[in-house]
């Protein structure tokens, strides 16, 4: 008998949602199979079976959250076939077997129990969520106030023992020592008074694990990274033209440039020269990455992600085009795995096509920088003292204090200025 | 303080006793002229005669009676079983007669008796010579059982179980005979009932008693030298009465425990250790406590065999690493 559990399929995967099981139970199973569709904080994904046998039980329905670690199916030889298996009704036996005639030191497993937490006691929805902790472990959430669904359990079998609450407690001390220490409530105010009135008229959405992710996510990068933000203006009217060129070109090709794709270009080159740019701050050090892998944030239907485009330095413009392409493409259809997400050490936020005049992004720790991209309009502009019709675009680099200085991002820009002005630097 | 033999501790002790209280008196096979099968009653036949050190037959039974009828009448036995595996012959005396008297007449009479007995394998003694039985009378109601693992506990349990006014057994293991120890001077006693921390550790705790929390206790240190884990050891002592706080509060401390005893592991003192421990000390548990005992088998007479049989140092090294929690690894 084997168990499968919610696999951790990316880096910051904490949970995954079973959107659909392709298998039902009394389905014969073999290696590689592919069990269920999960969706992870960043993407759908496939869970594929590690043994061969027959579906015995599914103890976690379409829909279900569970964290990583989780035993959400049970393949064995058929003879504990569970149809319509109850999440609550967990119980791991094991076979009885034969007993040994000698036994020595050889601690019995015992059989694996999921003790029930109750929406009240962990803020879970109603749907039975069981997670397997130690009592030490269970007893340490409740007096640090942490939602074991939150903890990785790094115990047998994915339990949740005291090492991973301490884990816990050291990143939650770390990334937001505010939160530790509640804040007085302001004298005076009437707390709470707005939410209250306005509960009963509001509707509750219930976050998919993309939106708690990039909200879990978002809170930590401007709680505990100094932003600080430079902008500048770039004459885009020389990089147009290029682009209205090249697309000419390669029409035949069906390959169509985007102006991202040249501001992909123009960063990935502005990157080689300025190291910090490309870094991370970790751990009071400096991490300058060797590659330049550039993440683009694309919109979704439901929230956000921020594929990677991996070497850009060393790629031309026609694959940093098909790339991104394929790219948006995948991210709109929730096709993105793991390794497509991953990695990246700058990101770009293009609201162009928006009409956005301005704005400022927020940073994808652990990077050091995230470029917002605003339209480009046509904008009189002095040359020689005389009003000149170019297109204009706005851009601001939000960047983390902790590596970078004004300075340094100021000549960043301005190298970035200088290869989209001249944009036949970004073709050699 | 003094460096003394278990076996010597044990010697001076029943003397010391003796010269105190002339009620206490010794019987059992071969310890006064032959001195007894380990010497513990070396020199005490030509110190207090034949009256107070007497030689038996080879019946368990008839004698384990004999000392029990003298200690309804006011005397205080002191028998020694030549080794623990003979004691079945007098389950009944202890069972139905040592254990229940008090009782079921009404307090009329305690029975202030103590049998001594060393127990244990290791010595190719074999099968039927090298057991450990104590989980059997540590059941059983009306009885206290004491097995000490140092010579100063050796000293401060004996007198306290020739003076208690209840049955004892009083366990003695074979291979802790020669290891010597620093033993408090004078009229020294310990309480029943009261278990004790041999050594400070806060990643895991070991429980153990007799010859095992010996070894256990060298294991902790050995590991503290080396820079390894930091293991605390519980000696418990006393079997019954069992000191349920002093185990609560060690893992209260460390949250996870390993029983290591030489028994069986089934049905054994580990499984009514682990019981306490899940009852009273449940929310402090981070992982199933680990039982570390003996193979389920007869102890086999062959060298190599009897090593493999028994459970020891790597046993329980190999359990200690196994259960170590991550963050406390270094």
């Amino acid at each position: 008998m084997a168990e499968v559990n919610m696999p951790r399929l990316s880096d910051t995967m904490q949970e995954g949602t079973i959107t659909r099981w392709l298998k039902q139970v009394g389905d014969e199973v073999k290696r590689g199979d592919v069990l269920a569709e999960v969706e992870t904080d960043k993407a759908n994904m496939e869970v594929e079976a590690y043994d061969a046998g027959i579906l015995e039980q599914v103890l976690v329905q379409e829909g279900e959250t569970v964290p990583i670690g989780q035993v959400i199916a049970i393949i064995g030889s058929g003879a504990k076939t569970h149809k319509g298996g109850q999440s609550k009704k967990v119980s791991v036996t094991k076979q009885p077997g034969q007993t040994p005639a000698v036994q020595k030191d050889v601690a019995v497993e015992q059989p694996s129990v999921f003790a029930g937490i109750s929406a009240q006691q962990n803020g879970i929805g109603t749907n039975g969520v069981f997670i397997k902790a130690s009592p030490l472990a269970r007893r340490m959430a409740e007096e640090h106030g942490i939602d074991l669904l939150q903890v990785k359990g790094t115990g047998p079998g994915g339990r949740i023992v005291r090492d991973d609450i301490e884990d816990f407690i050291e990143q939650r001390a770390i990334s937001s020592p505010t939160a530790v220490q509640p804040q007085p409530e302001p004298v005076g105010v009437a707390p709470t008074g707005i939410s209250e009135v306005s509960m009963g008229d509001a509707e509750i959405v219930t976050l998919t694990s993309m939106q708690k992710t990039i909200a879990r996510r978002l809170t930590e990068s401007k709680q505990t990274v100094p932003h600080f933000y430079i902008g500048n203006e770039i004459d885009m009217t020389e990089a147009l033209k290029l682009r209205q060129e090249l697309n000419a070109a390669l029409s035949e090709e069906g390959i169509k440039i985007s102006v991202n794709d040249l501001i992909v270009k123009a960063c990935a080159l502005a990157l080689e020269k300025f190291p910090e740019v490309n870094g991370s701050y970790k751990d009071g050090q400096f991490v300058l990455h060797k590659k330049v892998n550039i993440g683009i944030a694309v919109d979704i239907s439901s929230g956000l992600v921020v594929p990677v485009i991996r070497d850009v330095n060393t790629k031309g413009l026609r694959t940093i085009a098909r790339e991104a392409k394929s790219l948006v493409a995948k991210a709109q259809t929730g096709k993105l795995t793991a390794t497509e997400l991953d990695g990246g050490t700058f990101s770009i936020s293009n609201l162009g096509m928006m009409d956005v005049t301005d704005f400022v992004a927020v940073i994808n720790p652990p990077q050091a920088a995230i470029l917002a991209v605003a339209a480009t309009r046509k904008t009189f502009v002095p040359i020689d003292d005389q009003p000149v019709i170019r297109e204009i675009m706005h851009v601001t680099l939000s960047a983390d204090h902790r590596i970078l200085y004004g300075a340094t991002v100021a000549r960043f820009l301005k190298e970035i200025k200088h290869l989209l002005q001249n944009p036949f630097l970004l073709l050699v | 303080m003094a460096e003394i033999s278990f076996r010597q501790v044990l010697n001076d002790t029943l003397r010391e006793e003796m010269h105190r209280d002339e009620n206490v008196f010794l019987m059992g096979e071969e310890i006064g002229v032959f001195e007894g099968s380990y010497k513990i009653t070396a020199g005490l036949l030509k110190e207090f005669g034949a009256k107070r050190v007497v030689d038996t037959p080879i019946a368990e039974n008839g004698f384990v009676g004999m000392a029990v009828g003298a200690a309804m009448l006011g005397l205080r036995p002191v028998v020694e079983i030549m080794t623990f595996n003979f004691i079945a012959l007098a389950i009944d005396e202890i069972l139905n007669h040592a254990a229940k008297i008090y009782y079921m007449f009404g307090g009329q009479t305690p029975v202030p008796m103590v049998i001594r007995t060393p127990g244990g394998g290791g010595q190719q003694l074999s099968a039927t010579h090298s057991q450990n039985l104590e989980a059997w009378f540590a059941h059983i109601p009306g009885l206290q059982v004491i097995a000490p693992s140092t010579p100063a506990d050796a000293k401060g349990l004996l007198r306290t179980a020739i003076r208690n006014n209840n049955p004892v057994l009083f366990l003695e293991h074979l291979a802790l005979y020669n290891n010597k120890g620093e033993v408090p001077e004078g009229d020294y006693t310990i309480p029943f009932g009261q278990a004790k921390v041999t050594k400070e550790g806060k990643d895991l705790t070991v429980i153990s008693y007799s010859r095992k929390a010996a070894i256990a206790h060298e294991v902790a240190s050995r590991f503290e030298r080396e820079n390894k884990l930091s293991v605390e050891v519980v000696d418990i002592r006393s079997l019954r009465p069992l000191d349920r706080e002093t185990l609560v509060n060690s893992i209260k401390k460390t949250g996870r425990a390993i029983v290591f005893e030489e028994d069986w592991r089934s049905y054994g003192v580990g499984a009514e250790i682990v019981a306490t421990l899940q009852e009273d000390a449940f929310d402090y548990l981070d992982a199933p406590i680990k039982r570390v005992a003996s193979l389920e088998v007869p102890l086999p007479y062959s060298k190599p065999l009897e090593l493999a049989a028994l459970t020891g140092v790597q046993e329980l090294e190999d359990a200690i690493n196994a259960l170590a929690p991550r963050r406390r690894r270094r």
